[in-house]
């Protein structure tokens, strides 16, 4: 009886993992992998190791899932530092800012989910250095106005893509600069 | 249980690692990979009705216990290598703009 029920649940295995294989939404194999993981604890119970299978329970169909969610969900996340405290990106019911007309632009390219935030805590600038230091969080751009030329300054690391294409976005805004820093500088 | 059946899994893991277009379903397929492996060193240490090796009076035939020991060290380091793996990709992410293998050769070429 066990044996055959160690064959059936051997074949439910193999067809769970090629199911994995061939899925394209990364949504639906969180799920599988679950099952998968919960198939595995049945047959390390079978071969007589149930401390084991504890373990598998515990990891492979509690947590591993919940690391899979939140970082798919993390992953499209654009984390804004807004320090220039007007209408620039905002949204009105008469009019739109620059700002917010050039990162509506930019977030529909790449799919990105802004996460605007006005948080002074944030970040604090050093005098000594002559930059701006993030330590809490992993800011990516942060908006800063020039108060002399009436300019808004765009902040962001120079070794991102992203950050190649908003400055190609931004040279339609005259009244837009994107300033890029090496990743030492900008104090991840 | 058929240690040949236990092997086509890690087959497929690997089939599926070698295929994937995406970052993130490489990493799905590293950990179907290493649950195969598991099972394989399970079934080496397993004997045909044997008894837990859980201590009682009057065992007889106890199953080996080292390697379901390695195994639950293989399982805790893999659930620690599956999140370094995503953080990278998110880092991958806001570098490149995309997690497609494609893309990111392509634009790492270039520098």
């Amino acid at each position: 009886m066990i044996e055959i029920t160690a064959y059936a649940l051997q074949i439910l295995l193999i067809i769970i993992a090629i199911a994995i294989v061939v899925h394209k939404n990364n949504g639906t194999i969180i799920i599988l992998i679950t099952s998968f993981s919960l198939v595995t604890a049945s047959l390390y119970v079978i071969n007589n190791a149930p401390d084991v299978a504890i373990a598998e329970v515990a990891i492979g169909s509690a947590i591993i899932p919940l690391i899979y969610v939140i970082s798919i969900s993390r992953q499209r996340e654009f984390i804004v530092l807004d320090r220039a405290m007007d209408d620039f990106i905002r949204k009105t019911f008469d009019k739109e800012g620059d700002g917010y007309r050039l990162l509506r632009d930019f977030s529909e390219y790449y799919k990105l989910e802004l996460n605007i935030s006005n948080d002074p805590e944030l970040c604090n600038y050093d005098p000594d250095k002559d930059q701006v230091i993030c330590e809490k969080t992993n800011v990516d751009l942060i908006i800063q106005k020039d108060e002399k030329t009436g300019e808004y300054l765009l902040k962001g690391k120079d070794s991102s893509v992203l950050m190649h294409k908003l400055e190609e976005l931004a040279s339609n805004y005259p009244n837009i600069k994107v300033v890029r820093f090496k990743d030492g500088e900008f104090g991840d | 249980m058929n240690p040949l059946l236990t092997f086509l899994v890690v087959l497929i893991g690997l089939y599926g690692l070698s295929t994937s277009k995406n970052i993130i379903k490489s990493v799905f397929c590293v950990t179907i990979t290493e649950a195969g492996v598991i099972l394989l060193f399970l079934n080496l240490g397993n004997l045909e009705g044997g008894s837990i090796p859980i201590f009682a009076e009057g065992l007889v035939n106890i199953v080996d216990p080292l390697p379901q020991a390695l195994m639950i060290t293989t399982i805790v380091i893999g659930s620690t290598v599956t999140a370094l793996a995503l953080m990278l990709c998110i880092k991958i992410f806001h570098h490149y703009g995309s997690v497609e293998w494609d893309v990111v050769l392509r634009d790492g070429g270039e520098e």
